[in-house]
């Protein structure tokens, strides 16, 4: 009789086991190996929705191919690395605008990435509202990589490396938007710059020269009510007083919200890794620091929807320059700028 | 010799078939209601006043402006069935979208499941709702690749309306609607509740289906409460005042044409 029940309840136990093996859906489904993502210390709480996009191992890596992948243009000349280089901090290095699809220019400065997970709006009028769908613009730009979203699907979907990424990455071979842009989310969201000589300073780990230190003091005193640290932004848009440029006719803000206050009114940009994304402004005017820093002593211009922090200018002596220059050199981070994850995979 | 089930073993049995048979449920529903065992299906006909729309062919709106139509399509959310009497309404489907698109026979029949029970009207909404407008990446009807979706300035375009007419002073003389907006004032998202033909009240059984078409009328875009004629407007493609304005004509575009058993 035991032998009866023991024989029952192992044969059962087994068919068990079989049957709820069964249920999964393919068979081989691979695990995806989850990555926490660090918040460094004084940084602020993320923005970037973690819970409808983990981060993983494998999204990240799929994420880090299409961002070097010429493919997603439409004569495979244009990754989205083209225009953002990570000796760059992922701006274009020395250009105003970049070039896009057919010999043609884009129409504003490219910004460097970085610190993507604390910002909510991206683009320099702030018009894409989650960094998901911000590739789109660019693939779609008939000036920049020119593509249809439908193709770039297709030429990955045929390529033999992409379907087994995409299976680590998703579980299954299946190419599509959604999982193309939720990997180059991944992949954009690990570019942490943290580690410059300034967040050491901040970290008690090192400590500025006495140009530094001066210009830091200067930097808290006329800069930080918009450069807020640690991030250097405080997301806002605003006019900064730069002229029209009459070719481009950018309004900036205003092309999103249509409304007149807004005119002139571009995102204050971070300024990490600053030395390394010159030339600044929108439109990429100015080719250096000492530029910038005589727009804001004395080339400002005034207008109904210039920011009021601007009103009279910051007056800057060539020493407060100087500092300046000097302390926004220890934004350089180039455990970023020369981070092996960020690379182009081999 | 033959060993008898004592209770022991019956009661082992009895365990291990339970969870045998359990093995692939996903969940168990507890007073879940009545089951949605009616199939609705909606066709939905693209007509210009009483005549059916095709692509290419010429009509004439209020204004007499002679058009053709080369795209017409439409976001589709929040489909219910409601009797206006017993004051019961049914969500049939909960969080899918259908994109309509009367140049791909494919998407202008959409399968539903209803809980069988007396109906008279249908509502619905057409448009995304504002969570999907910002939420990031989507798939399915709402893939970008769609073509519905505005890569510049975040948002879905929740209807679009595309052709030709000699009255317009555009490129080719197209005319382009393209119409969208999901935050605040610039909300185009709209409700669409219709009667059914001769106000009945129907019954939807268990034991069939039902197939109901939904006309989709390409004047009412142009008329209705801001009538707008192709030579003042040809060409809406932000969201803003004049896109709610057609938004408001084109939520009358529909009317059941006929409901019947299948």
């Amino acid at each position: 009789m035991k032998r009866i029940i023991i024989i029952s309840i192992i044969s059962l136990a087994v068919l068990n086991a079989v049957m709820i093996g069964s249920c999964k859906k393919s068979g081989d489904k691979p695990a995806t190996t989850p990555v926490n993502f660090v918040v460094p210390p004084g940084f602020p709480p993320t923005k970037f929705n973690f819970s409808a996009n983990p981060l993983t191992k494998e999204g990240i890596e799929l994420g880090r191919h299409l961002f070097y992948d010429g493919r997603l243009s439409k004569d495979g000349n244009f990754p989205c690395a083209s225009c953002h280089q990570q000796f760059a901090a992922f701006a274009t290095y020395d250009h105003d605008l970049s070039h896009g699809f057919n010999n043609q220019f884009t129409t504003r400065n490219a910004p460097g990435l970085s610190n993507m997970a604390w910002e909510s709006n991206f683009m320099w009028d702030g018009g894409i509202n989650n960094l998901e769908v911000q590739p789109l613009a660019p693939i779609t730009a008939p000036n920049e990589m020119a593509e249809d979203i439908n193709n770039v699907v297709n030429k990955l979907a045929q390529d033999d490396q992409y379907k087994q990424l995409f299976r680590l990455a998703f579980g299954t071979e299946e190419v599509n938007s959604q999982r193309m842009l939720k990997a180059l989310s991944q992949f954009m969201i690990t570019l942490v710059s943290a580690n410059s000589k300034y967040d050491k300073v901040k970290r008690g780990e090192a400590v500025f020269n006495s140009n530094e230190q001066a210009g830091y003091d200067l930097f808290k005193a006329k800069c930080a009510s918009c450069h807020v640290e640690p991030l250097f932004t405080d997301f806002a848009y605003r006019n900064n007083g730069l002229t029209l440029n009459p070719y481009l006719l950018d309004f900036g803000r205003m092309k999103i919200t249509n409304k007149k206050e807004d005119s002139l009114k571009f995102k204050v940009p971070s300024l990490r890794n600053i030395y390394e994304t010159y030339p600044y402004m929108h439109d990429g005017r100015f080719w250096n620091l000492t530029a910038v820093l005589d727009h804001y002593s004395v080339g400002i211009q005034n207008s109904s929807t210039l920011d009021p922090l601007l009103a009279n200018k910051i007056p800057l002596t060539a020493t407060d320059k100087y500092n300046l220059i000097y302390f926004l050199g220890t934004l350089s981070d180039t455990s970023f700028t020369k981070n092996k994850n960020f690379e182009q995979p081999k | 010799m033959r060993t008898p089930l004592d209770k022991k073993t019956l009661l082992v049995g009895c365990l291990m078939a339970v969870l045998f048979c359990s093995a692939c449920q996903k969940s168990l529903r507890f007073g879940a209601g009545p089951a949605p065992t009616h199939t609705l299906t909606i066709q939905f006909k693209p007509v210009v006043d009483g005549d059916s729309l095709e692509y290419g062919n010429t009509y004439q709106n209020i204004f007499g402006e002679p058009y053709t139509v080369s795209n017409f399509k439409f976001y589709l959310c929040q489909v219910d069935l409601l009797n206006t009497d017993s004051g019961k309404s049914y969500r049939l489907n909960k969080d899918e979208y259908f994109l309509v698109n009367f140049g791909d026979r494919n998407t202008t029949r959409i399968f539903l499941k209803a809980v069988p029970s007396t109906y008279n009207r249908i509502a619905f909404t057409i448009g995304v709702d504002s969570i999907r407008n910002v939420s990031g990446a989507q798939a399915g009807a709402l893939d970008p690749a769609n073509g519905m979706f505005w890569t510049w300035n975040t948002g879905y375009i929740m209807a679009k309306l595309e052709g030709h007419s000699s009255v317009s002073n555009q490129p080719n003389q197209v005319f382009e609607y393209h119409i969208g907006g999901f935050s605040g004032s610039d909300n185009v998202v709209q409700k669409v509740s219709l009667v059914f033909p001769l106000n009945a009240a129907i019954v939807f059984g268990s034991d069939r289906g039902t197939l109901m078409t939904i006309a989709a009328n390409a004047n009412a875009w142009f008329s209705g409460s801001n009538p707008t004629s192709i030579a003042s407007t040809p060409v809406c493609t932000t969201p803003g005042v004049l896109a709610k304005k057609i938004a408001s004509n084109y939520a009358n575009m529909f009317e059941v044409l006929n409901i019947v058993s299948e």
